[in-house]
């Protein structure tokens, strides 16, 4: 089953945040806990962790900010 | 060979470990959710904590209570709250505990004896006593541990409950998961008493400092806690002392400390060093722990997939719940006819309003044994400031009518975690006035447990209390009309008896009843009202209007003490030529439209009456209603006349003229009819 990837709230003040950069490539295999993308809000700039294991596709291109919720990719 | 002087037995560590590791992988599912942008809610993490609930698993059962917070999802899991219907709660999903009304920071599980979860500091440790004291009268061994923050040793309710606890000697463990943080703020920058044991012991029993993060040690003297609280050896204080690592809210690591410092902490967590220990006295192999790890991931992920299955809670439950009955709930267009008391008891006496509510409280006590007083001087021989319970606590002892410190804050908790167990507490609050030093727990905590539960909790409690205005000299913080506060707050029941008979008969529902009443007992009626009240057990009910006058020309609507001057106003239009009805409201919530608007439909025309300020006041809403519903029909548009927009003032000429008088309402009236 594919899992969406959204931009998450992480923290109570946050209402958007900019995909900075995809750290691994649209297609490539990833693990749970691998980096994926990076992610910038106002205060911070992470590294988002892969919620499972599968093929990542990208869903929107980095160096954008979208609103909390927007879907970036999915595992499939 | 498994190690034999670990202080702790083997398979008890174990099982703490299989707690800590449910625990961690409900923390990291949670985390990784709200990362992928799985899950949206708000999350206060409680990593680094896992070791204190998973201990306390151990040593307690589900008939024990437990309160806790926001930042408690680790005490729930360890409680023994079903991860379905935790997983579905804090997603606002239909299949939650709490119907997904109350979410991850207001779970109440009775099932698990998990009760109530505040997201309000320190705002749990008064309904805790509550809990312990209907543990305590009915002979249960139940235990009631409250969990805080450390943060919530700055809070005043923590240490009103304290006092109240140590000398009610109460059942109950506050326990302080003293995580170094009270939100983003370090302990030494926002006390310079950072040893808060002390301030049990400076309250009359134990308190106790305890490495939090060491399961051996901290289930040693637990075990010692637990069963002297049990013993019934009164309140005691525990300072658990762990290191919170994530952040107040949201996901990752807690930013406030360097990385280095961090790192220190993180070598001290509870979860790697007990692994380590099982694996080093010989308990466990690391095969053995990886199949807990791995039981614990299996089954949170399975309570995740379930949870995501349930629908979100639907728009259809908007007012179900806010109190056992919705037609209760004031709806635009839904005007429920009530059933009137009808004939009453006939033989009477002559009683005050004073007689009469102690008589309907003596009457509730003998027939319920659950039934119990509390408040400030409440017993003999006063029997409270204006003697509406004399005689009461000879009759029925100490426990059955309580004086408390002065303290509203743990007297109002108190009476809701009495109700919540299920009891009938009566709360006396000498003034109005006072509501402000305890309406956290009357507003955010007994007006919303149902609703926030799900039902799941309700809370039977009746709260008296007296209100100044009308006698003079009282000044402004004893004589305001407070009712606004409490009927702008949804889940909360408010009645305004005009007269002994009333009073009587209101009250006795109001301790009936299953959600939370307030009846307010006006200062200038209780010794002036005499009436013949009924003898016996009579009700009055809720959210039925009396007609205390017939008249054709303009109805008068009012409650409490502008009743009187309605109907003396009533009697000087009558030689006027007005011809006023007099509508006595009785309940203020639920209100009766349907008897109010029959009346508006006869006349044509409404004023309403109150004490309190005009200025976003009952009358304005009433007023409101009468227009949209009759519009077309009046003679006049409904208007409203309250107090003027001041606070009360000392000096009695300028207090008989910003209230309401009948001669101020007969020339409010005239100017309506000439309209």
């Amino acid at each position: 089953m594919a899992i969406t990837l959204t931009i998450p709230k992480l923290e109570m003040s946050m209402s958007e945040g900019t995909l900075a950069e995809w750290i691994v490539a649209d297609g490539a295999e990833v693990k749970t806990g691998d980096f994926i993308y990076i992610l910038e809000t106002d205060k911070t700039a992470r590294e988002v962790e892969s919620p499972s294991d599968g093929i990542l596709r990208h869903k929107a291109p980095a160096g954008e900010t979208y609103d909390v919720g927007t879907e970036i990719g999915e595992i499939v | 060979m498994a190690q034999t002087n670990l202080g702790i037995e083997p398979q008890t560590l174990k099982a703490i470990y299989g707690e800590m590791a449910r625990i961690r992988a409900v923390d990291t599912a949670i985390q990784a959710g709200l990362s992928a942008g799985k899950f949206t809610f708000t999350y206060w993490p409680m990593t680094g904590q896992e070791c204190i609930p998973a201990t306390i698993s151990q040593l307690i059962t589900s008939r024990d209570y437990m309160v806790t917070t926001y930042r408690g999802i680790h005490d729930q899991v360890a409680k023994g709250v079903d991860l379905v219907g935790m997983f579905a709660e804090a997603l606002g999903r239909e299949g939650g505990v709490n119907k997904g009304k109350g979410g991850s920071p207001h779970i109440s599980d009775p099932s698990s004896g998990s009760m109530v979860t505040t997201a309000i500091v320190g705002a749990g440790t008064p309904i805790a006593n509550g809990l312990a004291i209907a543990a305590k009268e009915r002979g249960e061994d139940r235990v009631t541990i409250v969990n805080f923050g450390d943060g919530a040793t700055s809070i005043g309710a923590v240490h009103e409950a304290m006092n109240l606890a140590g000398i009610w000697k109460l059942p109950v463990i506050f326990l302080c998961q003293n995580n170094q943080w009270g939100e983003y703020t370090p302990v030494p920058e926002y006390t310079a008493s950072p040893d808060f044991a002390v301030r049990a012991q400076a309250l009359g029993f134990a308190g106790h400092v305890l490495d939090g993060n060491d399961p051996v040690t901290f289930h040693a003297a637990m075990k010692d806690v637990i069963a002297s609280v049990r013993r019934g050896d009164g309140p005691v204080f525990v300072e658990a002392r762990t290191y919170r690592l994530g952040l107040h809210a949201g996901v990752g690591d807690n930013k406030s400390v360097t990385k280095e410092e961090l790192a220190v902490h993180k070598a001290r967590a509870p979860f790697d060093n007990t692994k380590a220990l099982l694996i080093s006295a010989g308990i466990c192999d690391a095969e053995e722990l990886v199949k807990i790890e791995a039981a614990a991931k299996a089954e949170v992920e399975a309570a995740i997939a379930k949870a995501m299955e349930s629908n979100p809670t639907p728009e259809s439950e908007t007012i179900i719940d806010v109190f056992a009955d919705s037609d209760c709930v004031p709806r635009r267009g839904h005007y429920p006819i009530r059933s009137a008391e009808g004939d009453l008891p006939g033989e009477r006496k002559t009683m005050s309003m004073v007689e009469a509510i102690r008589d309907a409280q003596h009457i509730a006590m003998t027939k319920n044994p659950e039934v119990f007083i509390l408040g400030e001087d409440v017993g003999d021989p006063p029997g409270g400031v204006f003697g509406t319970n004399k005689g009461l606590q000879d009759e029925f002892g100490p426990n059955r009518v309580r004086p408390t410190p002065i303290a509203e804050q743990a007297i109002i908790g108190a009476a809701l975690g009495a109700s919540i167990a299920g009891m009938r507490p009566i709360a006396e609050i000498m003034f109005t006035d006072f509501f402000g030093v305890c309406l956290d727990q009357i507003a955010n905590h007994a007006a919303k447990q149902r609703y926030m539960s799900g039902s799941a909790t309700h809370a039977p409690m009746t709260i008296r209390v007296q209100t100044g205005g009308g006698v003079g000299g009282f000044g402004a913080q004893h004589s305001q009309s407070t009712e606004a506060w409490l009927l702008h707050t949804p889940g909360i029941k408010v009645v305004y008896p005009s007269n002994p008979l009333d009073a009587k008969g209101l009250l006795l529902s109001a301790i009936d009843d299953p959600d939370p009443v307030v009846m307010l007992e006006s200062m200038k009626l209780l010794f002036t009202q005499k009436a013949e009240v009924p003898l016996g057990d009579y009700r009055i009910p809720l959210g039925v209007a009396s007609t205390k006058r017939e008249g054709t020309d303009i109805s008068l609507i009012s409650y409490g003490w502008q009743v009187q001057q309605c109907l003396e106003a009533a009697e000087v239009l009558a030689k006027e030529g007005v011809s006023a009805e007099v509508i006595d409201l009785r309940s203020l919530v639920p209100i009766d439209y349907c008897r109010i608007l029959d009346s508006v439909k006869k006349t044509g025309r409404a004023l309403v009456v109150h004490a309190a300020v005009e200025f976003c006041g009952l009358g304005a809403e009433i007023c409101s209603t009468i227009n949209e519903e009759l519009w077309g029909k009046l003679k006049s548009p409904a208007i409203r006349f309250g107090a003027e927009y001041a606070p009360m003032a000392y000096s009695s000429v300028i207090e008989a003229s910003q209230v309401p008088s009948a001669k101020s309402i007969v020339a409010r009236v005239l100017a309506a009819v000439k309209h």
